[in-house]
């Protein structure tokens, strides 16, 4: 097509604006949905991905539990518990563990001077820091080796219960009493989004070494043992280690659902990522048919085009246009058409992502604001889109324009 | 100029065969100004869209310029409609979303004339149908009179040999329709070769030559 020919269309299509609005704005209108509802659709899988990681990346939860089989005699009903002495014990019989963690926790009083409220005291050790995501805020640090080592009388706070102790305060160096025994502050808790716990969300929570918890809680065996393998397809086969090694020193069958009760962040996160991807699709699937109505729309409204304009295709054909440039003028109209709409719906869906990740974050479980304010306008998304859309675009074009160049002069004349 | 030769053109619909010109003769010499006549159903229209390459002929010869053009493809046929044929409808046939400059301009679109080419020729076609004032007007806005004389600029455009009217003076009022016919008179002086349909023996009157068909063949000259 040559330039003085594309000129006229350009011509012809500006001056045509009115009569092409309405599909402009349908593929606009199907543009920004389609696009809208894959970015939260993203957004909110990326989302839940982040909180969950909150609870700790690629973690297996370990706690005693009560046997429901009968082993080598024994009865069943036993109340499984495990020991400090465990971990060695674990960490020595699998090489495939990076880290391994346990942890105590009782609710406890926590006061700072006339405040007082109860709270969940944790006793842990420093792998408890990365693993579980609990990072220190700027001027504070989490719980050190040597805390653990030398039985320090140092807290670690969430964030929330710093807030409300000290509100604007800096919390380091402060005093606070965890059942009457005096610890010092030694770092606050950076916000995260976390929706998965037990015992309550991290945020709430006080933490000490570990070794320091025997001055607050007489408790003598342990709640939780965090387990982290090298790897994570070394999950499952560390989970079995682990039941085994147990069963063996506490005498309870290896198969055992309940003498042990194992969380498997690994599984569980795969699983949860296979129904966010499930949720994507869906979405996708619902954007691609709003998609499919307007491509309908355009080829619906081409041919209804070509038959508004078959007079004007015989004048023209009479002038001596010949039928690449009829199939030409058509298909360039579908394109604009389509270019038109994709611009306008892809900008406006672009401005209300950005404008929405603007809204401020809620680090609170239960509020929806975390999952739908975080929507994710990737490129890829667009880039799918215009591919998707242009194919679209083409063959509702091509048809009603082929039919057009196919037109017998003479009867394109005579119509009125 | 023209040579048609036992020229025959058959309709079919299912089975039903219509014979719309049953071997026409017909011989248009350079520099003719010719009236074809004929009452509806005559075969008229037909005979028309074959001079004007719109249709082609099913059967005998049609000799255009010393070239045969019944055999010729769509877009070769395009070709000597853009080049050979100037077109006058009854109804004018203007583009609405163009402006009367740009109606002129068309043809010569088509055929990929320079753009100084382009604009010197649509100036000094809307200066001799008396409407270069009117350039940037759309066709509404024009009486029918000043439409069928931009409709005339732009079958000029391509300074083609033969200008086909059909029925030129249809849709005007009688002012007007002189008008367009005394353009088609001074055109002739000059050289142009014209064939004009009509059914009204006073506007045929405009032309040095009336030839009638009916039923599909050529009556005698007048």
């Amino acid at each position: 097509m040559k330039f003085h020919l594309l000129k006229l269309f350009l011509n012809e299509f500006k001056k045509r604006k009115k009569k092409t609005s309405l599909i402009t704005f349908a593929i606009a209108w199907g543009t920004l949905s389609l696009l809208l509802m894959m970015s939260f659709g993203r957004g909110l899988s990326n989302q839940f991905r982040i909180g969950f990681q909150g609870l700790g990346e690629d973690l297996i939860l370990v706690n005693g539990g009560r046997t429901s089989m009968e082993y080598q005699g024994l009865p069943k009903g036993r109340t499984i518990r495990l020991y400090i002495s465990d971990i060695d014990l674990i960490r020595g019989l699998i090489p495939e563990i990076k880290r391994i963690c346990p942890e105590s926790y009782n609710t406890g009083e926590i006061k700072y001077k006339d405040q007082e409220t109860n709270r969940n005291v944790r006793g842990v050790y420093a792998d408890f820091g990365p693993m579980r995501n609990t990072i220190a805020q700027a001027g504070g640090r989490f719980i050190n080796p040597d805390d653990v080592t030398y039985s320090r009388r140092v807290v670690f706070l969430g964030w929330k219960l710093a807030e409300e102790l000290f509100k604007e305060k800096n919390p380091i160096d402060e005093e606070i009493y965890i059942n009457r025994m005096p610890f010092k502050v030694i770092g606050v808790m950076m916000k995260k989004l976390q929706n998965s716990n037990y015992q309550g969300l991290d945020y709430d929570h006080v933490y000490i070494p570990l070794s320091t918890m025997a001055l607050v809680d007489s408790q003598k065996y342990i709640d939780m043992m965090h387990i982290q393998p090298v790897e994570r397809k070394y999950s499952r086969y560390v989970e079995t280690r682990v039941k085994e090694i147990l069963g063996e020193k506490y005498r309870f069958d290896k198969e055992d659902k309940y003498a042990l009760s194992v969380f498997n962040t690994i599984e569980a996160g795969e699983i949860a990522g296979k129904v966010f991807m499930g949720i994507e699709i869906f979405l996708g699937l619902i954007g691609g048919l709003t998609l499919l109505i307007a491509a309908v729309g355009v080829t619906n409204l081409m041919y209804a085009v070509v038959k508004e304009r078959t007079r004007e295709i015989g004048v023209k054909m009479a002038l001596g246009a010949k039928r690449r440039h009829i199939v030409w003028q058509f298909l360039l109209e579908a394109l604009f058409i389509f270019l038109k709409g994709t611009f306008w719906g892809a900008l406006i869906a672009f401005n209300i992502v950005s404008l929405v990740r603007l809204a401020p974050m809620s680090y609170e479980m239960t509020s929806i604001q975390s999952y739908l304010l975080r929507p994710d306008f990737s490129t890829g998304i667009l880039v799918t889109f215009v591919v998707v859309m242009g194919i679209l675009v083409f063959f509702s074009g091509i048809f009603p324009a082929l039919r057009a160049s196919k037109m017998n002069p003479v009867d394109a004349l005579r119509y009125e | 100029m023209i040579d048609m030769r036992n020229l025959k053109k058959v309709y079919k619909t299912g089975t039903i065969e219509f014979e719309a010109l049953k071997g026409v003769f017909l011989k248009i010499e350079r520099g003719e100004f010719l009236s074809l006549m004929g009452p509806s159903g005559s075969g008229k229209s037909t005979l028309m869209n074959i001079i004007g390459c719109l249709d082609t002929p099913t059967g005998g010869s049609y000799y255009l310029e010393g070239r045969d053009v019944s055999g010729l493809t769509f877009d070769q046929l395009s070709e000597v409609r853009n080049q050979k044929v100037g077109f006058v409808f009854q109804s004018f046939n203007l583009l609405p979303y163009a402006t009367t400059y740009e109606n002129v301009e068309l043809p010569m679109l088509y055929n990929g004339k320079k753009a100084a080419e382009r604009k010197e020729r649509v100036g000094e076609l809307l200066n001799m149908v008396g409407l270069y004032d009117w350039r940037k007007h759309r066709p509404t806005e024009l009486s029918g009179g000043q439409q069928q004389r931009v409709a005339i600029a732009r079958a000029l455009a391509m300074d083609p040999p033969i200008l086909l009217a059909d029925e030129p003076t249809g849709n005007l009022d009688s002012k007007s329709g002189e008008e367009i016919l005394n353009l088609f008179t001074s055109l002739w002086k000059a050289g142009r070769t014209i064939l004009m349909v009509t059914h009204d023996t006073k506007i045929a009157a405009y032309s040095q030559r009336t030839v009638h068909i009916l039923d599909g063949k050529m009556e005698a000259d007048i």
